[in-house]
């Protein structure tokens, strides 16, 4: 009986130490593996071009797309300016939105954010979420979303087209991970909630686009 | 429907009055009397600095009766906002209730704000007038015809365009000050959050090629003096409604911290001196002093640091408090 019990307390002890070495590999995610498209490798051979570059290029091209359609949205929408009753401003943001929702009724997840361009992403934005500094980067992500004593933030819901939730606070997009990122027009923006990337119309405040777990 | 539009007006207007009987009971007649010592000069830039505002509730309401009563001795123009301007949403309704009513008697004499966005705030916040951002969500601004430029950051959102504007702006301001304001502190003691230092690896090369001057930030709920970094001072004042008791931690950065009470600041920049105090919600100086600014500094190609505070005994003047 008491050999049973030293037994169970050496193995207790070798699980006790071996758990460290086991998490600390868990932190350390491989780098995602380039994912291009057969059809994105055979433009790239029969224009001479890198094939990267070509995934770059049609992110800018869907996202100029999405700006047509917001253009559009606005040249029909009250406009958003400056004024001293702050109602305007809620009236203009949610009209605007209506009418990009309305052209973009069939718009579906990675329309704008392919599955090539998401691997991309996520690729571009691994170097700076990883290591020490990168540790640091996915605190400051995590504390502007679920800060001490401001209460739980609304669940931001993953969905094309939905409003981001009125009061919760927008997290800090980090300017490491920006500067890794293919630049926006002024009206759109990156958010990054939770390990989820949110490309957000801030003007319309709607969900034009996301990629589940962009982080690791 | 024009009946239930008079009635959503009744109910405003009804809310707006009981808002403000609120805050009359809330508030003591008399207020216990500040001892201001900053030096009152005439024909000096005067303005405050307050820090995650926007909650409504009564500490917004005491440091707003304070920041009005301080006004009688120390007639400030401006307020710097450090951003978090409207917590848990952007109606009208919270327009009014975390902004334009506490800070009524002050919009009433003529004081303007200047916002900057805290991770709280829609971004949308910029075209409210009263905030003086001019539809942008970073702009710079020179009260009158002092030497000194402001320049609000959204550090929510610090891609490589706003870091060109700031780079340009900075290069042409021209300006003796330099004094740059927004929400994430680049350096910091507090528990909670701590020093933003992926902000800081971008915004400090550009503070320290043009010489800028003083940094005020907030998002940590309480006021913290960080000792001159790279000849620059920081301030942290984010405790204007909110406050986290006990969470400045132990550090090197730390010059004077306060973590028990709701505050607000006082500045006063006169020739090569910006003086400040610090006020808590009954009015007390929790902290107190000048920064010197040495010279007018050049950039630099390589981005060598300029002093542009003195160093030892450059924040001087006397503490209280913790």
């Amino acid at each position: 009986m008491k050999v049973i019990r030293s037994f169970g307390v050496i193995a207790l002890a070798c699980a006790t130490l071996a758990a460290p070495a086991a998490a600390q590999k868990k932190a350390a995610p491989k780098p995602p593996k380039p994912q291009i498209s057969d059809a994105t490798r055979q433009k790239a051979a029969d224009t001479n071009a890198n094939p990267e570059a070509l995934v770059l290029v049609n992110f800018q091209k869907r996202v100029d797309a999405y700006m047509a359609i917001h253009k559009a949205a606005a040249k029909d929408s009250l406009p958003i300016k400056q004024t001293s009753n702050p109602a305007e401003i809620k009236a203009a943001q949610e009209a605007l939105g209506a009418k990009i929702r309305a052209a973009r009724a069939d718009a579906k997840p990675g329309e704008i954010l392919t599955p090539e361009i998401r691997n991309k992403f996520r690729r571009l934005m691994y170097p700076v979420v990883q290591g020490t500094a990168g540790r640091e980067t996915k605190e400051e992500l995590n504390e502007d979303i679920h800060e001490r004593d401001e209460g739980i933030p609304k669940k931001v819901p993953l969905k094309v087209n939905a409003t981001y939730p009125e009061g919760n606070p927008l997290p800090t997009t980090p300017p490491n991970v920006l500067l890794n990122l293919p630049k926006l027009p002024e009206e759109l923006e990156y958010r990054i909630l939770d390990k989820n990337l949110i490309l957000r119309d801030v003007q319309a405040n709607i969900i034009v686009d996301f990629i589940p777990n962009a982080i690791q | 429907m024009h009946r239930s539009f008079q009635a959503v007006i009744m109910r405003r207007s009804f809310s707006s009055a009981l808002l403000l009987l609120v805050l009359a009971l809330a508030m003591p007649a008399a207020l216990p009397a500040q001892n201001l010592t900053l030096p009152m000069r005439q024909g000096s830039v005067k303005f405050a600095v307050i820090g995650d505002t926007g909650t409504g509730d009564n500490h917004q309401l005491a440091i707003a009766k304070q920041l009005t009563s301080s006004r009688a001795t120390f007639p400030f123009d401006f307020v710097i906002m450090m951003g978090d301007n409207l917590y848990g949403g952007n109606s009208a309704k919270d327009y009014d209730k975390k902004f334009a009513l506490p800070y009524k008697p002050l919009l009433d004499g003529g004081v303007k704000f200047y916002a900057s966005l805290g991770n709280h705030d829609d971004p949308s916040e910029r075209f409210y007038k009263l905030f003086n951002m001019n539809g942008e969500r970073y702009y710079s601004f020179k009260p009158g015809n002092a030497s000194v430029r402001f320049f609000a950051l959204d550090s929510n959102y610090m891609d490589d365009k706003q870091l060109k504007w700031l780079d340009d702006q900075l290069a042409a301001s021209g300006s003796d000050w330099k004094i740059c304001f927004f929400h994430h502190p680049p350096y910091s003691s507090g528990e909670a959050h701590g020093s933003d230092t992926t902000l800081r690896d971008q915004v400090e090369p550009v503070f320290v090629k043009y010489g800028v001057n003083v940094v005020f930030t907030g998002h940590e709920h309480f006021y913290e003096r960080i000792k001159p970094q790279k000849g620059i001072a920081y301030f942290i004042a984010g405790s204007s409604a909110k406050l986290r008791e006990g969470n400045i931690g132990s550090s090197d950065l730390e010059a004077k911290g306060f973590d028990q009470g709701y505050t607000f600041m006082l500045v006063e920049i006169t020739g090569d001196d910006m003086y400040y105090q610090t006020l808590s919600e009954t009015g007390k100086t929790i902290d107190s002093g000048s920064v010197h600014r040495v010279g007018k500094v050049e950039p630099t190609p390589n981005r060598t640091a300029q002093p542009v505070v003195a160093t030892g005994g450059a924040t001087k003047g006397q503490t209280t408090g913790k």
